[in-house]
């Protein structure tokens, strides 16, 4: 199973589609995800899942946008999929029946207290 | 504004060079994400160092880095100092009394095997852990501080003792671009490096023997065939 982090990547490179690579992911890490993303840890991942199968990537034409620099393009495989459906219904599982599932929006017992 | 402009570049120039600790591959993809989002510059650093040093971690998982620093470049160093002075003082007793004949090939051979012996241990170096060349250096470097320190000659006269780095340094120079020799001097070189162990038999059987491994490792991966 993936881990946490490699979810998310999974997840942001799913949502971004065609325009998937390594800046882009990034923003939607920090401004969907809310958490920190260095693109250390955000490529020596995406090697990790390259390795695993789950992703494909590959280097794009260079673009005048980035000073004449190419992209690292990303998409999720059909494995990649499966193995990130896995981990979200795992957490879906999981999650039942805890307090922050079951009202998410309302305060948590120890906020109450 | 001409002003702002100047300390952008300047920003921008240091996390360029930063980047140069990254491979070409990661290097443009990273500069190019960071120019795109125009990130600050402490961000920038962080982003280049955190990827440069994940990088370095990843590579000592594997066994390459340990036995070029730990397992070569570091005992080699303390065994080819010896070998150096030997045939430094070799070269002078023949230079100081020229007539005697024996004393011409005893140090041509003691030469010969010095100057074999670090090119193929600078050339295992670096073709066994390319992108850790820094912590092999440091490994040599080490013990020939500490004994340079300990010398007691005068003036320059400890340079006998780092006569070595010429021929490791070239070999390490062409094992970072060849990789591997091809079968016949792969064997030349182990057979010269036995050798060099049988002659001097100092430090041990253990210590010379493991540093046998980089001849028969050279001798193992060598290129086969004519091509």
């Amino acid at each position: 199973m993936v881990g946490e982090f490699e979810y998310l990547i999974l997840s942001a490179a799913e949502h971004l589609g065609e325009e998937a690579y390594g800046a882009a992911m990034r923003e939607v890490i920090e401004t969907t995800g809310g958490r920190n993303c260095s693109l250390g840890a955000l490529y020596i991942t995406l090697d990790r899942l390259e390795a695993k199968g789950l992703v494909d990537t590959w280097m794009s034409s260079p673009t005048q946008q980035r000073g004449g620099r190419a992209k690292r393009m990303v998409k999720v495989t059909g494995k990649g999929a499966r193995a990130a459906r896995e981990f979200y219904e795992a957490v879906i599982r999981i999650s039942r029946g805890t307090a922050w599932a079951k009202n998410p929006r309302n305060q948590l017992p120890e906020d109450a207290a | 504004m001409k002003g702002q402009i100047g300390i952008r570049s300047m920003r921008w120039r240091c996390i360029e060079a930063t980047a140069g600790l990254l491979a070409p591959l990661d290097r443009e993809v990273v500069l190019g994400d960071l120019a795109e989002t125009d990130s600050s510059v402490w961000r920038g650093l962080g982003d280049v160092l955190s990827l440069a040093s994940r990088r370095q971690l990843a590579l000592w998982k594997g066994w390459r880095p340990w036995a070029a620093s730990i397992g070569l470049a570091l005992p080699a160093s303390l065994f080819l100092m010896g070998w150096s002075v030997a045939a430094s003082g070799a070269v002078a007793s023949v230079l100081r009394e020229p007539a005697q004949l024996s004393a011409w090939g005893f140090s041509l051979s003691r030469i010969f095997l010095v100057t074999c012996w670090a090119w193929m241990a600078g050339f295992v170096v670096g073709s066994v852990s390319r992108s850790t060349l820094w912590a092999s250096a440091l490994a040599c470097c080490g013990p020939c501080l500490h004994c340079s320190s300990l010398w007691p000659g005068h003036g320059l006269s400890f340079l006998r003792l780092l006569v070595f780095l010429v021929p490791g340094l070239f070999g390490v120079w062409r094992g970072r671009q060849e990789l591997r020799l091809g079968l016949s001097l792969a064997v030349s070189l182990a057979s010269a490096g036995a050798l060099a162990f049988l002659i001097s038999g100092k430090g041990g059987w253990m210590y010379s023997s493991s540093l046998l491994w980089p001849g028969w490792y050279l001798a193992a991966t060598a290129r086969r065939g004519s091509a």
